[in-house]
């Protein structure tokens, strides 16, 4: 018996062996071809000896004007080239809201809110108890005041409350550990997808702040979850065209208008996941911050599925028979961000993979198309590109779903579903909790490469990719500070309620 | 004028109600239980109210928010109060400390605190107690409901309706007292609550057959007390020196029973309405002098004592029935063991199963401070009372007064206040 295990496990390690060798042998394989070329040319010069040498050298007649005429020809041609690059985008820093214990909402509270709201339909209560079960949340996320009343009190200014509440606080937060001044903020970008008052969120901001007068704002809302990416590729390019700036992101999800106040299944599950977060980001494209700065972005990849109309209506907002409106998630969803994911990666691919990867990719791509259709696709190794993944924490169904896809270990996603676990699915700024815990965790050096992926509706799939710049001590505050020692903690699948 | 006792909210003069939850701030490990003791479970059918009123001065200031971020810090201390009761197969309950919370209602009243107080029948401040009792359905009842009212001048009532399973008086006013001083701001260093043997120090571990609780017939889920009678709630203040002293003669240095007088007296004018058959056996509850609080602060450990006499109440002296109060039996040993046995499932009631007295005047209720500042009034009643009757004293403003909270079956109410008055315990 313990002899048939044996010949597996060893074709198992080489194989491994075999791989990396390939890797390797691709990956560096200009440095490969170089070494047997300065290798002959050493040789030869040593054969040659000194005098010969220079002979070889003084039978090149160099001139005084043509050496001059060359160098000047190189040093303009590098110029052209410096001016030309894309500036590099820098993230300063990040702020995370951390909601307050007085805003908790555990499962047993919910579900009782929830019994009493919805007291005639109790098929409507299972409903949300089968999902909050197997939800992937904990008994420490958040909704804001307003949602704690039986039933709800989502008033404009309690809106208005909330979104004050949490974009100060992250504002304030990363004016602190950024030592920046409100008069010195150039580019000013809000994301807020469901709440869009007039005057806009990123006019409270400047009114609460007094930012400058020049300043470039802008408010992007209807967006959705992806829209923290969104503002992160509008930062990069006004930073491209203004020199010498900052900008100021500031990413959110205001809960309270939204929250769901009828009865209709497919549209209570929004109220079951959404909770009460924020984030805030200082990027900078000065020189001066290339030592502070905790990332570089190396490339930002945004695919819209809109098009296909199967995608557009996935994620609809409507109103129900009755008249409440809700967010009505379409039960192809799984499906459809599958489809955004693989038009995303087969973007972002090719920018990011080593040519190991893409090589294989590339020989099943033209083996499939010529000789055997039925080949499986080879799926590329996106470990070998990342140190780290930040997965959109939508909902457990989606981190499960990429993990599979791009087969990820249970420590790449932990961010993620622990991020889902301690704050729930806070929208746009999910992302920066994830990095946060990430840090956290102490597990960010130096060049260490991230990729964020984003979902939101539309449908849109977007994708970040930074560096880290310098090695990241563990925070001593942030949303994290109190509970990392609690995490990872082991998620049930379904918890007994 | 006697106010029925109505299972429910605060209306009347109350308006604009808002209900909305606040809990424990750190989250309760998941499965812990709590589990309720003979002596609790003998209580279920009870609730203890208590009504507090600060001035505006005190009060004007202070927001719904703080108040409620002062909870958390109460509730964080006390988190397995905010659970809610589940059943085990064999039908005994317990709590399930899933961090469900407390229900805390916010009301208007459109009086001042001046007219509101000038109201001659205290028991006005029923309206400012939301009540609802735990069930029909367990999992959703909360086990207490705090009121916050604002009245027109600013001022501030707080209300607290608290199920007698989970503690006592005594328990209620130090959870309250708790609250004030988180709300005050001060650094409140509790004790870690032990999970040791809540149990009392019980002198008299012999009595079987307690008569100071009767069995009712089954109330399911819905923990309601029985009655045939509908109940009215009357309350007063009494002044000690007007009122009490010249029922008693004076025995030279000796301090004079307060709480056993007004008992006395109260069970004479009851005795006489009720003519036959008299009430010759009462109840008595009162603190446990040996109660070793504030350690596993919140729990049961009122003494419950009974008082049988052998002559005609009507016709006795209040000298009487105060020397027969004296020989009172500590019964909590035999209500602890029928109240835990048929695991929980059979149904009690304590407070009116026979004429109860309850003792509270030792309490300083004034001590709960806001910002310094002393309630302008406290008052206490219980609900789901027995047919038998109740009688709640506790301090009043002035330390020279007592109030008093009575509850009787309506149709006996207006023939004993008339008694009183003849007693000189009311104005005519």
């Amino acid at each position: 018996m313990p002899q048939a295990p044996m010949p597996e496990l060893t074709s198992s390690v080489k194989l491994k062996y075999v791989k990396l060798g390939y890797q390797y042998l691709v990956n560096h394989f200009l440095s490969f071809l170089l070494i047997p070329i300065m290798a002959i040319g050493a040789v030869e010069l040593l054969r040659m000896g000194p005098e010969e040498i220079l002979n070889v050298w003084n039978s090149l007649e160099f001139d005084l004007v043509q050496v001059l005429c060359t160098s000047f020809f190189v040093i303009f041609i590098s110029t052209v080239y410096f001016m030309s690059k894309p500036r590099t985008i820098y993230l300063v820093d990040y702020s995370c809201y951390k909601p307050p214990v007085t805003c908790r909402v555990p499962f047993a509270t919910f579900m009782e809110h929830s019994r009493l709201i919805l007291k005639d339909k109790p098929k409507s209560v299972e409903f949300q108890m089968r999902i909050l079960e197997r939800s992937g949340l904990g008994e420490e996320t958040s909704l804001p005041p307003a949602i704690h009343y039986i039933p709800p009190t989502p008033t404009m200014d309690a809106a208005r409350s909330e979104a004050q509440l949490v974009i100060f606080t992250a504002m304030d937060d990363l004016f602190k550990k950024t030592g920046l001044k409100p008069k010195d903020v150039d580019i000013l970008i809000v994301n807020c997808s469901l709440f869009s008052p007039t005057p806009s969120l990123s006019a409270m901001v400047i009114n609460k702040y007094k930012l400058r007068s020049n300043i470039k704002s802008v408010n992007l809302s209807g967006m959705g979850c992806s829209a923290g990416l969104i503002s992160v590729d509008l930062a990069r390019d006004l930073l491209q065209v203004h020199p010498n700036s900052n900008a100021i992101i500031v990413s959110t999800e205001i809960i309270t208008p939204n929250y769901y106040q009828g009865n209709e299944r497919a549209m209570l599950l929004p109220n079951c996941l959404f909770r009460m977060g924020a984030a805030a980001i200082l990027m900078s494209n000065r020189r001066s911050d290339r030592w502070r700065a905790k990332y570089k972005l190396s490339h930002l990849v945004r695919t819209h599925r809109g098009s296909d109309d199967k995608s557009f209506y996935c994620v609809y907002e409507q109103e129900d028979k009755e008249g409440h409106v809700g967010i009505n998630l379409s039960k192809d969803l799984m499906a459809i961000a599958g489809e955004a994911l693989k038009a995303n990666i087969t973007t972002i691919g090719p920018l990011v993979l080593p040519a190991s990867e893409q090589l294989l990719f590339l020989l099943s791509l033209i083996g499939r198309k010529i000789f055997n259709p039925k080949l499986k696709p080879y799926i590329p190794d996106f470990k070998l590109a990342f140190e780290h993944f930040c997965i959109h924490a939508g909902g457990r169904a989606v981190i499960d779903e990429l993990q599979k896809n791009l087969q990820l270990s249970g420590e790449h996603v932990e961010a993620s579903r622990m991020t889902l676990h301690r704050f729930g699915n806070t929208s746009s700024s999910s992302l920066w909790y994830e990095l946060s815990y990430i840090e956290s965790k102490g597990r960010m050096r130096r060049g260490d490469r991230v990729w964020q992926i984003a979902f939101g509706s539309g449908f849109k799939c977007n994708s970040a990719v930074w560096k880290c710049n310098r090695t990241i001590k563990t925070p001593k505050d942030g949303p994290w500070s109190d509970c990392i020692d609690r995490y990872p903690v082991f998620i049930p699948e379904v918890v007994k309620l | 004028m006697g106010r029925s006792q109505e299972q429910g909210q605060g209306q009347g003069p109350i308006h604009s109600i808002r209900l909305s939850t606040v809990g424990a701030a750190r989250p309760t490990e998941t499965g812990t239980t709590h589990e309720p003791t003979g002596l609790d479970l003998a209580m279920k059918l009870h609730y203890l109210k208590a009504a507090y009123i600060y001035s505006p001065e005190t009060a004007r200031d202070l927001t719904v928010r703080h108040m409620k971020d002062s909870m958390f810090m109460l509730f964080d201390q006390i988190a397995w109060t905010t659970g809610r009761f589940s059943r085990r197969d064999s039908g005994r309950p317990y709590i399930k400390c899933n961090d469900s919370g407390t229900r805390f209602v916010e009301g208007q009243c459109n009086l001042t605190v001046e007219e509101w107080l000038s109201q001659p029948d205290r028991s006005v401040d029923e309206f400012l107690v939301y009540h609802q009792p735990i069930g029909p359905e367990l999992a959703i009842s909360p086990l207490i409901y705090v009121q916050l009212t604002r009245f027109k001048c600013g001022g501030l009532g707080l209300g607290l309706s608290w199920a007698n399973i989970i503690g006592d008086s005594f328990s209620l006013f130090y959870a309250f007292n708790f609250w004030t001083k988180a709300i005050t701001g001060e650094t409140i260093h509790a004790p870690p609550p032990s999970r040791g043997d809540r149990r009392f120090q019980s002198p008299n571990p012999t009595v079987k057959d307690p008569v100071s609780v009767k069995q009712v017939d089954p109330v399911g889920d819905l923990w309601v007390t029985p009655n045939n009678k509908k109940m009215a709630t009357y309350c007063f203040n009494l002044s000690v020196a007007d009122q009490i002293s010249p029922h008693f003669p004076v025995n030279g240095i000796n301090s004079i029973p307060v709480f056993e007088i007004i008992a006395g007296i109260i069970w004479k004018c009851v005795a006489k309405v009720r003519a036959e058959p008299e009430p010759v056996t009462v109840t008595i509850i009162k603190k446990d002098p040996n109660d070793l609080k504030p350690n596993n602060a919140i729990r049961n450990s009122q003494v419950i004592s009974s008082v049988q006499v052998d002559f005609p109440v009507a016709e006795a002296t209040v000298e009487e029935l105060v020397r027969s109060m004296g020989e009172a039996k500590d019964e909590r040993f035999g209500i602890e063991e029928i109240g835990g046995s048929c695991d929980g499932n059979l149904d009690f009631v304590v407070y009116g199963a026979k004429l109860t007295f309850v003792d509270l005047s030792g309490e300083d209720l004034y001590e709960a401070r806001v910002m310094g500042k002393s309630p302008d009034s406290v008052y206490c009643n219980v609900e789901g009372v027995g047919e038998e009757g109740l009688v709640v004293v506790y301090a009043a403003a002035k330390s020279e007064e007592r109030g008093v909270t009575v509850t009787l079956p309506e149709g006996e109410m207006e023939m004993v206040k008339l008694e009183f008055k003849k007693c000189g315990l009311i104005a005519p």
